[in-house]
């Protein structure tokens, strides 16, 4: 989309700093009695806990070590590949000990972009933490799904890059997705 | 049918990415290129919110978190302004999320180390949604300065971070408000990352004097505008709709 001459610049962007739970997910840091509760705790609320996979990782930093203070929004479409209001977003924040994550939700379904060009299952990966100045977005893929007509992966040339969109299935319902903000497995990021 | 779009982000607009007069970017940024693309059916919808999930103090922080009515220490402040689109499109029922510093620059956090102190009668924290004409309020108090690991000690400016989701992810935003003629807004790191300075103006709330209340409260105008959303037509319909 070209810019047009008579629009307003954009207010930029800033870093969310480390202490971004305050704002985002207060009652999961001890401020209880603020708001009724927090969102995106649990992406599909109606579906029962057996139909769900767990999603865990890590966010590394260019010397590996584990971004502690990280926030991360997952936005999604339902397993029927449909985008349904209510549905689909999550917060996640990592053990401030460990650096990991875990979350619950469904695996989503294939789905076709407004033109109808094919996506494959994917998870929208938005990242914020202390140090990164601008949102850093991705998304996690399925190994086991084929990915050879998505429409995103079509866009990434090198072969190896595309492996770092790709979770790891540790067994039907257990999923590993480790994310490389730089280094020798950089993580693929977008922009739109 | 309808398709709609954003406008693009211009690169000159925002900050750096890597930005080492900011020593937390110099890991923490991408080294290789991003990969561009016109967003997808997943970029252009988002989680949107009903007004009725926010509590009646949820905006106002001199008191949000008070156990006996006493207020939060500080100087008490409005914060306001109007939510709108790079077309100046009033942009409504947009969630905003703040949070900050208490009066002596301390965040109600498990991380922050430092030894000043909390204040018990204040969180940090804030909500609101924006009504039809994109119009936002909060009630706070005036967040302190404080000093920050970033080569050596440097200060940060008094600020308020901003979260807001507009209609979808491709105008999400987070984003931190300054104030008005705070000194160390110029010697900021996280500021100078962005290259225009116009932008890095657009962080600045204006002192509004129409919006102070009795001389006890200081108003601030803080205007935000998400990105443009386009609308152009397709001819084709899609499958399945």
């Amino acid at each position: 989309m070209k810019k047009k001459a008579n629009t307003l610049l954009e207010t930029p962007f800033q870093t969310a700093g480390p202490f971004v739970h305050i704002g985002c997910t207060p009652n999961l840091i001890g401020i209880n009695n603020v708001f009724k509760s927090d969102f995106g705790l649990r992406p599909f609320k109606n579906v029962p806990k057996n139909k769900l996979i767990n999603i865990s990782g890590t966010v590394f930093d260019g010397s590996g070590v584990p971004v502690y203070d990280v926030m991360i929004e997952t936005w999604q479409c339902n397993s029927e590949g449909i985008y349904i209001k209510g549905e689909g977003f999550g917060r996640v924040i990592p053990d401030f000990e460990s650096g990991e994550f875990i979350f619950n939700t469904v695996k989503p379904g294939f789905t076709k972009n407004e033109n109808g060009k094919p996506q494959s299952p994917h998870i929208l990966f938005w990242i914020v933490a202390r140090g990164i100045n601008q949102p850093l977005v991705t998304r996690m893929y399925f190994d086991e799904n084929e990915t050879k007509n998505d429409y995103l992966f079509k866009k990434i040339k090198d072969k190896e890059r595309q492996k770092t969109l790709l979770a790891k299935k540790i067994d039907e319902n257990n999923y590993l997705f480790n994310i490389n903000l730089q280094g020798e497995e950089e993580t693929v990021f977008f922009d739109f | 049918m309808k398709r709609i779009s954003v406008l693009k982000k211009s690169s000159k607009n925002q900050p750096e990415r890597f930005y080492p007069d900011y020593q937390s970017s110099i890991l923490r940024s991408p080294k290789l290129d991003l990969i561009d693309f016109i967003p997808t059916n997943t970029e252009m919808t988002g989680p949107l919110f009903n007004h009725d999930i926010i509590g009646k103090l949820d905006s106002d922080l001199t008191i949000n978190f008070s156990k006996d009515g006493s207020k939060a220490i500080g100087q008490e402040i409005f914060v306001h302004g109007y939510v709108k689109d790079q077309y100046g499109t009033p942009q409504k029922n947009v969630m905003i999320e703040i949070w900050q510093a208490n009066a002596g620059g301390k965040y109600r956090h498990p991380n922050d180390k430092s030894n000043v102190k909390l204040d018990e009668n204040f969180s940090g924290c804030g909500r609101f949604i924006t009504s039809s004409d994109g119009y936002y309020l909060f009630k706070t108090i005036q967040p302190g300065a404080y000093p920050f690991p970033n080569h050596g000690i440097k200060w940060r400016p008094m600020h308020i971070h901003f979260s807001l989701f507009g209609s979808s992810f491709a105008q999400r935003l987070i984003t931190q408000m300054y104030f008005e003629g705070d000194p160390l807004i110029s010697l900021c790191s996280m500021v100078n990352a962005i290259p225009n300075k116009k932008s890095r103006n657009y962080l600045i709330a204006k002192l509004d004097l129409s919006k102070s209340e009795s001389e006890k409260i200081l108003g601030y105008k803080f205007d935000i505008v998400l990105r443009g959303k386009d609308q152009t037509f397709f001819e084709n319909r899609l499958e399945g709709l």
